[in-house]
């Protein structure tokens, strides 16, 4: 994935905000890349065209070498299906389907054949640790659970990319370690993994930390991240 | 198999309609209610026609009854026909018609020109009450009685030796027996047309056809001829079996006037096919509108829930888009909702309209006719409406930003 100067406005004249700007940046694949900044920052705003569910207004962004904008609806729209798993921040699982129809929910749409979705459902719900909670509703569940069955989900298709927003933002700390040492196995298995946090300790355990203040992307160096863990 | 990176997304049926009823079904509370308003204006629909049909054969059945079978023979040549060479019918024509195969009872019958005589019953001199009055006099043959349906309050009807021997015999139509205050025929009383005394040896109380005859004097043809020198009857009615009405019409002008047949009137009934279809229409015609009305009320229902649904589930949208749903998945998927909603209001109303029908019908023990294509039909019509109120809330949700819809849907 590679970003080079993109920007996104929302709104228009003096209404406009400039969310992102010039942002530029480089995954490549199997890299662990936390994205930091304060709320607000535009860092929900970059994970969004990353993961092809917004546009940029300016800039070029290329996902495996194929340049986004060019890409139509349809494309894009398979893209999300195959390649990219999504991990929202507000989970979003359908309350009255049970946890492995829900998991199943984002192989619907991907060629996956119907025989072999409920295995891999289970398999995906197994990596993290859930299944012995198959078969329950979502309401029935603790936030660290729901978490980790938006991550199945977004995992169960075998993506390429795995893009978390706020992984840990509802969750305790306890809960919030065991998600990290998920996204550690995750990655030790081949999967891209991007994370957006404002919470330092889950930033430190990325590879990379890229921080955002205000629409402005920084590659934070090495050097910076002692200071960064004192905060 | 490794799908390649540009593979758009696809979305088996199975999981379309599997999706669809999920969604459903998230809510039954909500998609009964909604389903209510198809099963209204479809049960109306599938009621309104199997009533309209199960009346038309109703009226048919009744129609057979009487009119089917009346075939009536005359001399009037109608509005244009004044100038027209009458003729007579013959006085044997009874007996002519009786003879054809299919004839259950014929007479003739002529009104009789008494000129204008008063008739009353015993003379009497009441200075207050009237006791004279203005009865028509009808010549009537022996057959008559049977062809127009008759019964008969008390005495007898004449016969054939009453009117060979002239006899003044008369019979009483029920309104001219009672204005003439004879109420029984035992006594033997008697009724005066002008001086004319005519014994009376029957009240007729009921006719089903000619029901003028029950306000006059009938009296037998013979003695019409001897005392009022009629000349021929002018009517001729035929109670035909049931199905020979139209064969009956056919022959019976050759066989009281085999000369010119062209030149008597034979009135049969219209063909029961025709009736029956312009009785249905006129009842559909009515009805259906009132279906049609509340089907369209059902469809905005559907409409209506159909799109709060769709507002109500932007985040799901949100996240079938994010998870890789095509527009065209998640319009098919609120599609196929509505149509389901619509396919089952269908057959609930399909099966609520021929339960009505057949309560109708009970009612009124009648026989419940319906076309079996109807409620065959009604389901699918019932969809074709889920589908189409379905239209504009599948667009609006398939218009919805990925991102847009998950942020709308908040926390």
């Amino acid at each position: 994935m590679e970003l080079e100067q993109v920007g996104r406005v929302f709104g228009e004249g003096d209404a406009a905000v400039h969310a992102l700007a010039d942002a530029t940046l480089q995954v490549h694949r199997g890299d662990y890349l936390s994205i930091m900044g304060p709320s607000g920052s535009g860092k929900s705003t970059l994970l969004n065209i990353m993961a092809l569910l917004d546009r940029q207004t300016s800039g070029a962004y290329r996902f495996d070498g194929v340049d986004a904008q060019s890409l139509s609806e349809g494309r894009r729209t398979g893209l999300r299906a195959h390649r990219i798993g999504f991990v929202f921040q507000a989970f979003h699982l359908l309350a009255h389907r049970d946890v492995t129809e829900n998991v199943i929910m984002s192989m619907l749409y991907n060629r996956m054949p119907r025989s072999s979705r409920r295995s891999m459902a289970l398999e995906a719900l197994d990596r993290v640790g859930l299944s012995h909670r198959a078969d329950f509703l979502p309401t029935k569940l603790s936030g660290g659970e729901r978490q980790r069955v938006a991550i199945a989900r977004a995992i169960a298709p075998r993506p390429t990319v795995l893009l978390c927003d706020e992984p840990t933002g509802n969750l305790d700390q306890g809960t919030g370690r065991s998600i990290l040492d998920l996204f550690e196995e995750l990655r030790a298995s081949g999967l891209t993994v991007v994370v957006v946090t404002h919470d330092p300790r889950v930033g430190l355990q990325a590879d990379r930390i890229v921080e955002v203040e205000d629409g402005l992307v920084e590659l934070l160096p090495q050097s910076h991240r002692p200071a960064l863990s004192e905060r | 198999m490794k799908p390649s990176p540009a593979a758009r997304a696809r979305f088996d049926w199975r999981d379309l309609i599997a999706e669809a009823l999920a969604g459903l079904f998230a809510r039954p509370g909500r998609a009964l209610l909604t389903v209510l308003g198809a099963v209204l204006g479809i049960a109306s629909l599938v009621a309104t026609l199997g009533v309209a049909h199960t009346a038309g054969n109703q009226i048919i059945s009744s129609f057979n009854e009487l009119s089917a079978t009346s075939v009536v023979v005359t001399t009037d040549r109608g509005f244009f026909g004044d100038n027209a060479p009458q003729v007579a019918l013959p006085w044997d024509s009874e007996s002519r018609l009786s003879r054809l195969n299919g004839v259950a009872a014929a007479g003739s019958m002529a009104d009789v020109n008494i000129g204008g005589d008063l008739t009353s019953s015993v003379p009497l001199n009441d200075p207050l009450g009237q006791t004279e009055f203005q009865v028509p006099m009808v010549a009537a043959s022996p057959g008559l009685y049977p062809a127009v349906r008759g019964h008969l309050a008390t005495g007898r009807w004449f016969d054939e030796g009453h009117s060979e021997r002239a006899d003044r015999v008369a019979v009483l139509g029920a309104g001219a027996a009672q204005r003439l205050n004879i109420t029984r025929v035992g006594q033997q009383p008697v009724v005066f047309v002008g001086d004319v005394d005519f014994v009376v040896i029957g009240i007729l109380d009921d006719v089903l056809r000619h029901a003028d005859l029950l306000n006059s004097v009938i009296v037998p043809e013979g003695t019409a001829r001897d005392l009022y020198d009629l000349q021929s009857p002018t009517t001729v009615q035929i109670d035909t079996q049931v199905g020979a009405a139209e064969l009956i019409a056919s022959q019976a002008a050759i066989a009281v006037s085999p000369n010119d047949p062209a030149l008597v009137r034979v009135q049969s009934p219209p063909s029961p096919e025709s009736l029956q279809t312009q009785v249905e229409s006129d009842v559909n015609a009515l009805f259906l509108v009132l279906g049609a009305v509340s089907l369209l009320v059902g469809a905005i229902g559907i409409a209506n829930v159909t799109l709060v649904s769709v507002l109500e589930r932007v985040g799901e949208i949100g996240l079938r888009r994010a998870l890789g749903a095509g527009r065209r998945h998640i319009a098919y998927q609120f599609l196929l909702e509505s149509t389901g909603i619509g396919l089952f209001g269908g057959v609930i109303g399909a099966s609520a309209g021929v339960l009505i029908v057949v309560a109708v019908s009970a009612s009124n023990d009648w026989t419940p006719v319906l076309d079996a294509r109807i409620p065959l039909a009604a389901p699918l019509l019932g969809a074709v409406v889920g589908l189409l109120a379905g239209l504009y809330p599948a667009w609006r949700a398939s218009r919805l930003e990925p991102v847009e819809s998950l942020r709308a849907s908040g926390a």
